[in-house]
C-alpha cells in the first residue's frame, strides 16, 4: 500500500459537453423541471472523474430528492419572502417623506438594503445545507462524507464575519477565511473519522501581499493625481485594478493551499495541496476567452441572420419570433455546456491534481458512517439561487 | 470465461480489496473472491444495478439493488472491474442493470409535495398577499402615500420622454382652470379621503392614470381623441373611483410580494427572467381586471350625481375598442382591463336610464382644456 495518494482527474471534454448539452435542453422543455436531474447527471459525471489511487468517488444524490427538498423549502420560503418583502415594502413606503430633508436619502438607502439583509442570514443558511447535503451524498472508497447539523451556527457567525471585514476595510479578511472554514472543517467527517482545521489565521496574511499591492497602486494614483503627476498616475492607476483583481485570485488560491495542508483527518492522515496562482489565471482567461469567442458565434450569428432577413424585406418579423427563440434558447445551453467542459472543468482538474493525501494507510483503519437522509435536499439553495455552476 | 481482476469496497470499511471476478457456471451470479474477504460473495444478476453517468469509459461500477432509507435504494457495497468483456456479458445477462430504481413510495411523496408547495403559492399570491396589500395599503399615512405617489409620477413622466422633472406639464391656466371645474362639478357633494390633483402630460397616448395619494395624469392624446367634455369627465371619474380606493398603493404593495416569490419558483432557468416576467403580468392584470370594473361602477354612480350623462364614457369605450381592434387580440388572462366593447355598451345602457343631465363644461371651458398643452 503505498502511503501518498495523489489526486487524479479522468473527465473528458467531450462526454460532459454532451451530457450538459442534453440535460440543459430537457431543462428548457420541461420549463426548468429537470434543472434537479441535470445538476444531479453532471456531478455524478464529475465526482466520478475525480479519484484518488485509481478508486473514484460517487455522487449518491438523485434528481428526484432534489425536487421534493426544493417543493419543501417553497412552501416555507413562499410564506417567509412573501409576507417579508411586502412588510419591508410597507416600512419603506412609511419612511418615505415627501420633504427633500438631508436624513431622507439614508433612510431611503435604508428601506432598500433591509430587504437584503433580511434574506443574507437565509442564504448563508442554504450554503451551509448544501455543502451537507453534497458531502452527505459523496462516497469514496464505499465510505460517506458527512457535516453535522449546524447550519444556523454557519448563519450568524457567517454574518458577524463579514460585517467585521467589511467594518475593517477588508483588513480582517483572513480572520474570516479562517474562522468559517474552521467551523465547516471540523464538522466534516469521512466515514467515523473527523477533520480537523489547524493553522492560525494570521498565518494567512502573506497570501493577502498582492491584494494589498494592488490596493497600494490604486491609493497611490489617486495621490499622483492630485499631485498633477498625471502620466504616473495614470499608469499606477491601470496597472492597480488588474493587480487587485489578479491578488484576489492569487489570496483565495493560496489561502486554499494554506487551509488545505493545515487539515488532517482523524488526527492522522494529512493533506498537501500546491496550485499555482499563475497555471489558475492562465486556465481562467484562456477558458473565459474561448468561451466568449464561441459564445459571441454562436448568439450572434442567428441575430445577425434575422436582422438581416428582416432589413432585407426578406420575411416578415412576426413567424421568425418562435423560431429564433428557440435558436437562441438552444444557443444558451451550448454555451452554458461549453463554459462548464472549457472553464469549471479544467479548474477542478487542476487542483484535484495538485492535492496529496499523506499517511493514507490509515485510511483503511477508517469505518462507514450512518447516512444522513436530508429531508431537504439543498432545496434552500435551490430555491435562493445560491448553488454555484455545479 | 476467466476470471477478471476488479476492486471491491464493501461499504462497511474504506478498506479496498483486491478481488477475481468471474460468471458463476450457470450464469446466474457474479462470483467474487479475494485474499481479504472473509467470505466469497455471489450476486445474484437480476439484481445488478450499474452506476450511470460515470466518466472512464471501460470501467464499470455495480452495486445490488437493495432497499435503504436513503435516496437511492442500492447495498452500500461497489464493485469495479475495468473488463470490456465482461461488461458487455453484464450487459447482456442483466436487462434492469441500467434501471434507476426509485424508492418504495417516491410518487406518492411527490404528489404530496407537490400538491403543498402549489397550494403554499397559489395561497400566497392569490390570498394571502393580496389581503396584506389591502390591510397596509389602509395603514399608510396618507401623507407618505402623497409623497409616494409623487415619485411615481416623476418616474413615469421620466419615462415618457422628459429630461428634466415638469417638462411634459401642460401649464395653460384656462386649461387648467377649466378642468378645476370639470374636477369640481363630479365631486361635489361627494367626501374624498384625497386632496386630488390633476395634470395634463404633453403626450400622444390616449390614457390617463391615477398614482397614490391623489395624483390624476392626464394625456393629452385623450384630450384630443375624446368625444367631449362628457368623455374625459368619465374617464376622471374612473382615475377618481382608482385614488379613493388606493388601488395604485394596494397594487405596488402586492407586487413586492410577489415578484420575489415569482422568480423563486421559476428559478434560473434559460428565459427565467421573461417568464417571471410575464407571470407577474398575468398577476397583475387578474387583479387589476377587479378593480378596474369596480371603478367603472363607481365612475358611472359619480356622473349620476353630477347629472353628466355616461354616453361620454361610450363614446370613449368605442374609441378604445376601435384601437383594440387594430392590435392582435391578447388572450383574456393577460389583459389588464375588460374588453372595451362590453365596458361600452354598459355605459350605454346606463346613459339610457339616467334622468335630465347637462354637459360637464360649456363649449369655451372645453376648448380652452383642448389647448392647455399650448
Amino acid at each position: 500500500m503505498t502511503d501518498r495518494i495523489a489526486g487524479e482527474y479522468h473527465g473528458e471534454r467531450r462526454a460532459l459537453f454532451w451530457l450538459a448539452l442534453r440535460t440543459a435542453i430537457l431543462t428548457t422543455i420541461t420549463l426548468g423541471i429537470y434543472r434537479f436531474w441535470a445538476k444531479t447527471r453532471i456531478r455524478k459525471y464529475i465526482w466520478s472523474s475525480v479519484a484518488g489511487d485509481g478508486d473514484s468517488f460517487e455522487y449518491t444524490g438523485t434528481g428526484l430528492e432534489k425536487f421534493l427538498g426544493f417543493l419543501a423549502a417553497i412552501v416555507i420560503l413562499a410564506v417567509y419572502l412573501g409576507v417579508l418583502q411586502i412588510l419591508l415594502f410597507f416600512f419603506g413606503l412609511s419612511l418615505l417623506d415627501a420633504s427633500d430633508a438631508p436624513g431622507q436619502a439614508f433612510l431611503q438607502f435604508g428601506a432598500f438594503v433591509l430587504p437584503l439583509l433580511a434574506v443574507t442570514p437565509l442564504i448563508f443558511f442554504a450554503q451551509y445545507r448544501a455543502r451537507r447535503y453534497k458531502l452527505a451524498r459523496t462516497r469514496w472508497r464505499g465510505v460517506r462524507f458527512g457535516a453535522e447539523a449546524a447550519a444556523w451556527g454557519y448563519a450568524w457567525r457567517a454574518m458577524a464575519h463579514w460585517a467585521v471585514t467589511v467594518l475593517s476595510l477588508g483588513l480582517l479578511m483572513p480572520r474570516q477565511t479562517f474562522w468559517l472554514e474552521k467551523y465547516m472543517a471540523d464538522r466534516t467527517w469521512f466515514g467515523n473519522a473527523q477533520f480537523k482545521q489547524g493553522g492560525t489565521w494570521t498565518a494567512l496574511y502573506p497570501a493577502m501581499s498582492h491584494v494589498l499591492i494592488g490596493l497600494g497602486l490604486i491609493v497611490l494614483s489617486v495621490g499622483l493625481l492630485a499631485l498633477d503627476w498625471i502620466g504616473f498616475g495614470i499608469l499606477a492607476g491601470l496597472i492597480g485594478p488588474v493587480w487587485l483583481l489578479v491578488g484576489l485570485v492569487s489570496y483565495r488560491v493560496r489561502a486554499f493551499a494554506y487551509l488545505t495542508s493545515m487539515k488532517t483527518l482523524d488526527g492522522q492522515i494529512a493533506f498537501e495541496a500546491a496550485p499555482k496562482t499563475g497555471r489558475i489565471v492562465r486556465i481562467g482567461l484562456v477558458g473565459m476567452l474561448i468561451v466568449a469567442l464561441l459564445a459571441s458565434v454562436i448568439l450572434g450569428v442567428p441575430g445577425a441572420v434575422m436582422t438581416s432577413l428582416v432589413g432585407f424585406e426578406a420575411m416578415e418579423f412576426g413567424p421568425l419570433i418562435i423560431p429564433f427563440v428557440l435558436l437562441y434558447m438552444l444557443g444558451l445551453a451550448v454555451v452554458g455546456a461549453l463554459s462548464l467542459v472549457l472553464l469549471t472543468q479544467p479548474l477542478i482538474a487542476y487542483l484535484v491534481g495538485k492535492i496529496t493525501i499523506v499517511n493514507a494507510s490509515a485510511l483503511d483503519d477508517i469505518r462507514q458512517r450512518a447516512g444522513d437522509t436530508g429531508a431537504d435536499a439543498e432545496g434552500f439553495a435551490d430555491a435562493l439561487d445560491v448553488g454555484g455552476a455545479i | 470465461m476467466l476470471p477478471v481482476k476488479g476492486r471491491y469496497f464493501d461499504g462497511l470499511t474504506s478498506a479496498r480489496h483486491d478481488v477475481q471476478v468471474t460468471l458463476s457456471a450457470d450464469r446466474r451470479h457474479l462470483q467474487i473472491v479475494g485474499p481479504s474477504l472473509p467470505a466469497p460473495l455471489s450476486w445474484p444478476l437480476p439484481d445488478l444495478r450499474a452506476l450511470r453517468d460515470r466518466a472512464q469509459r471501460g470501467r464499470l461500477t455495480v452495486t445490488l439493488h437493495a432497499a435503504s432509507e436513503y435516496a437511492a435504494p442500492q447495498d452500500p457495497a461497489r464493485l469495479t472491474v475495468t473488463s470490456a468483456a465482461l461488461s458487455t456479458e453484464l450487459m447482456a445477462l442483466c436487462p434492469d442493470l441500467l434501471k434507476s430504481d426509485m424508492r418504495e413510495g417516491a410518487w406518492g411523496r411527490l404528489i404530496k409535495r407537490g400538491a403543498l408547495a402549489v397550494a403554499a403559492v397559489v395561497l400566497m399570491l392569490f390570498v394571502i398577499l393580496p389581503r396584506m396589500a389591502d390591510t397596509l395599503a389602509g395603514l399608510i399615512p396618507v401623507e407618505r402615500e402623497v409623497a409616494f405617489g409623487k415619485s411615481v409620477v416623476s418616474q413615469i413622466e421620466r419615462a415618457l420622454g422628459a429630461t428634466r422633472l415638469g417638462q411634459l406639464r401642460c401649464e395653460n391656466p384656462e386649461g387648467l382652470a377649466a378642468l378645476g371645474a370639470m374636477t369640481a362639478r363630479l365631486t361635489a357633494g361627494s367626501e374624498l379621503a384625497y386632496a386630488l390633483e390633476m395634470q395634463v402630460f404633453d403626450h400622444e397616448m390616449i390614457n390617463a392614470f391615477a398614482a397614490p395619494g391623489g395624483q390624476i395624469v392626464i394625456m393629452r392624446g385623450l384630450l384630443e381623441n375624446a368625444s367631449g367634455p362628457d368623455a374625459v369627465a368619465a374617464v376622471l371619474a374612473h382615475e377618481i373611483a382608482h385614488v379613493e380606493r388606493r388601488d395604485a398603493t394596494r397594487h405596488a404593495l402586492r407586487a413586492a410580494g410577489s415578484a420575489g416569490l415569482l422568480s423563486m419558483v421559476l428559478g434560473d432557468v434559460t428565459g427565467g427572467a421573461a417568464a417571471v416576467f410575464l407571470g407577474e403580468r398575468v398577476l397583475q392584470a387578474s387583479y387589476t381586471r377587479e378593480a378596474e370594473a369596480e371603478a367603472d361602477i363607481f365612475a358611472l354612480a359619480m356622473l349620476n350625481r353630477a347629472g353628466v350623462s355616461s354616453a361620454g364614457m361610450a363614446d370613449f369605450f368605442d374609441v378604445l375598442a376601435d384601437m383594440e381592434a387594430g392590435m392582435p387580440a391578447l388572450p383574456a388572462y393577460f389583459s389588464s382591463h375588460p374588453a372595451s366593447a362590453g365596458r361600452a355598451e354598459a355605459a350605454r345602457s346606463h346613459a339610457d336610464g339616467q334622468g335630465a343631465t347637462s354637459p360637464v363644461l360649456r363649449d369655451g371651458e372645453w376648448a380652452a382644456l383642448l389647448a392647455v398643452c399650448n
